[in-house]
């Protein structure tokens, strides 16, 4: 079939088809990241804690910002290129292009890369810690040292929703620390209606996946088999009360019509929720903490697997402090009409480690610093308060840059120019400054109100700038796939109708400059507001 | 549009300083963001309402310059601004619609919880 108007214009819209199917799209999308936008205007201004701002790397973003710009010229200029009948410079540019669009990709996974590495935790009294977890040796896996302990006496399994990765974990475990897991009762289930209940397992019998893979097919289909009696008996109590009251309405009737439970009570089969195994001896578990909701005697795994035992002690180990952030600790403070200073100084951190102390006497040192060129700057007003006043952020977050340039000047560690312009894309170089720059730290897990890695968990901002940039970043990659593939494949249809080639690079070139559109727009708004 | 290798060549030449203008939009604007003496000239020292204006100011100028010349909007056919134009204006209207919930009632710290002595019933 001939597609029509690819290379002519169509008389009445005066443009080639696949020029308006574009545009079409391109408003499609105008729509969407519209969306987005206005799901970040609205996230930020109903944000109940210190919206980060200019947290993100300005260089790698504005190196993108440049690569991105630069790629749609050449893209631009590769479509002049086939308009002028010169394949090897479309060659060149269109080259150039997704050779930009590599590039970009490569410093948007090394920003990512940085962020799930970096750990925040945010403390009881919302004083935030950023850093760098430990990290152990666990046979050939290298583990994060952050976990929730458990002395375990014995685990209950959901028989229909236990996770099976983790069910092998639990015993991986315990045969580690040399206790083996047993079935704590025997187990008799009625699985035939009109038969007797028959013997599944024993007590003692150990736990392997397979016992409870027979358990959770017998659990639903009990399950299956019960609900189907039911409904049928319910059915039949309606049609009943209905036969027996005419005239009454559904709703007359509800409060009487119930099953006939001992109608049914034969018909039954025995339903098995949960299964329980006891550890030949406590034995210690741990759990990843995302994974558990922990209680001092018994615990309970997302998979509903409940783990009884003492809970033991479970610091998190943090190997490098890199930031100490008190502005929603002040927030809170300030809405309670409590001091910041004085709630600084009550904090958690403050309170409890003496290099704190010291580096927030160095960091108010440097706030009274900048407040200071900002009145002899900007002078003061009418009633003698500073027109210029430092912001929260630098008043009360200490950041990597700030710990850094504290050791610097005691004369401690000094990195040379290229590894400083590295730690711009990689973040802070903690082999080379060190836990004398970025001290080590063990916080009580009874501290913690909350951790995560810098993913779209930790807060609304990173939600809303993982979806705006990974969706921009999708758009990359398949608009440096269709412009490669008329790079690598164009050469035949260059050959038999060069104009039609122009107008796919033209379509595709569209495609690419609203990219970088969205860019310009994500970057100001993401990377400096 | 230009179509012939005289045009298409002069427009190449607006392509380019499209480029070099685009780049020192783009370290305007991080100069006005984080560039000391500039950026506590604008609205006051950090961000603020006078910085997200600016920013944004520059990133329109920017869009504008990219639509206009690399997509050839200063001389397309009617039918493409009436759907450019269709999607933009929706886009607006949605993003004018967080203003609803701006405007919640919830939002008013007394909704649920009137103190007895300031509600109008007993002022009256």
């Amino acid at each position: 079939m001939e597609i029509p108007y690819i290379v002519s214009p169509r008389k009445d819209t005066g443009l080639f088809n696949s020029k308006i199917a574009i545009w079409l799209f391109l408003a499609s999308e105008v729509m969407l990241f519209g969306g987005f936008f206005s799901a970040y205007v609205f996230l930020r201004l109903g944000a109940d804690y210190p919206w980060p701002e200019r947290t993100l790397p300005v260089l790698p973003g504005l190196i993108n910002t440049f690569i991105l710009i630069a790629s749609s010229v050449t893209v631009v200029l590769a479509w002049a290129a086939l308009k002028m009948r010169q394949w090897r410079k479309f060659q060149i540019f269109m080259g150039t292009t997704i050779a930009c669009a590599a590039i970009f990709m490569a410093l948007k996974a090394v920003e990512y890369k940085v962020k799930w590495d970096h750990q925040g935790v945010r403390l009881n009294d919302y004083a935030i810690i950023e850093g760098h977890l430990a990290y152990y040796q666990d046979g050939d896996e290298k583990r994060e040292r952050n976990f929730i302990s458990i002395e375990a006496e014995s685990v209950t399994f959901s028989t229909s929703r236990h996770h099976r990765p983790w069910v092998r974990d639990i015993l991986a475990q315990a045969e580690q620390r040399g206790a083996t897991v047993t079935l704590a009762d025997d187990i008799e289930l009625l699985k035939e209606r009109g038969g007797s209940p028959e013997k599944v397992a024993s007590a003692g019998d150990e736990l392997e996946l397979g016992l409870l893979s027979t358990l959770k097919r017998a659990h639903e289909r009990a399950r299956a088999n019960n609900s189907g009696v039911r409904t049928r008996n319910l059915r039949q109590q309606w049609a009943e009360a209905k036969s027996e009251n005419p005239g009454k309405r559904g709703w007359e009737l509800t409060a009487t019509v119930d099953i006939d439970r001992d109608a049914i009570a034969d018909d039954l089969l025995d339903e098995i929720s949960s299964v329980t195994f006891d550890f030949s001896q406590p034995v210690r578990l741990d759990f990843d903490p995302r994974d558990i909701r922990e209680g001092s005697s018994s615990s309970r795994l997302r998979d509903d697997t409940v783990i009884a035992g003492t809970l033991l002690d479970s610091p998190l180990h943090l190997e490098y402090v890199d930031a100490i952030d008190f502005q929603h600790l002040v927030m809170r403070a300030e809405h309670r009409g409590i001091d910041p200073e004085t709630a600084i100084t009550n904090s958690w951190l403050y309170e409890n480690h003496e290099w704190v102390r010291e580096v927030w006497a160095w960091h108010q040192e440097k706030v009274g610093a900048l407040e200071q060129r900002l009145i002899d700057d900007y002078g003061l007003d009418e009633n003698d308060n500073p027109r210029r006043v430092p912001t929260d952020k630098e008043r009360y977050r200490i950041g990597w840059h700030d710990l850094a340039e504290k050791a610097v000047s005691e004369g401690r560690v000094e990195l040379s120019a290229i590894d400083k312009i590295k730690e711009e894309f990689i973040g802070p170089n903690y082999a080379a400054r060190g836990q004398e720059t970025f001290p080590e730290l063990e916080i009580p897990r009874d501290q913690i109100h909350f951790e995560s890695k810098f993913t779209p968990a930790w807060n609304t901002f990173y939600a809303i700038y993982f979806a705006i940039t990974a969706l921009h970043g999708l758009h990359v990659v398949g608009g440096a796939v269709v412009l490669g593939y008329f790079l690598f494949f164009g050469r035949a249809m260059y050959l038999s109708n060069p104009e039609w080639l122009a107008n796919r690079v033209e379509v595709g070139g569209l495609f690419w400059h609203f990219v970088d559109l969205v860019w310009i727009f994500v970057f100001p708004i993401l990377y400096l507001m | 549009m230009a179509s012939t290798p005289e045009e298409i060549q002069k427009s190449v030449r607006s392509y380019l300083i499209v480029f070099g203008a685009l780049c020192v939009f783009t370290v305007l604007t991080v100069a006005v963001a984080t560039w000391y003496p500039l950026e506590s000239l604008i609205g006051g020292h950090g961000f603020d309402v006078w910085d997200a204006i600016v920013g944004l100011l520059i990133a329109t100028t920017k869009a504008t310059l990219v639509a206009v010349i690399f997509m050839h909007l200063n001389h397309e056919k009617k039918a493409v601004y009436w759907i450019f134009a269709g999607g933009l204006m929706f886009a607006a209207f949605m993003a004018a619609l967080i203003a609803l919930a701006f405007n919640d009632p919830i939002d008013d710290p007394f909704f649920y919880t009137e103190p007895a002595t300031t509600s109008p019933a007993t002022t009256e």
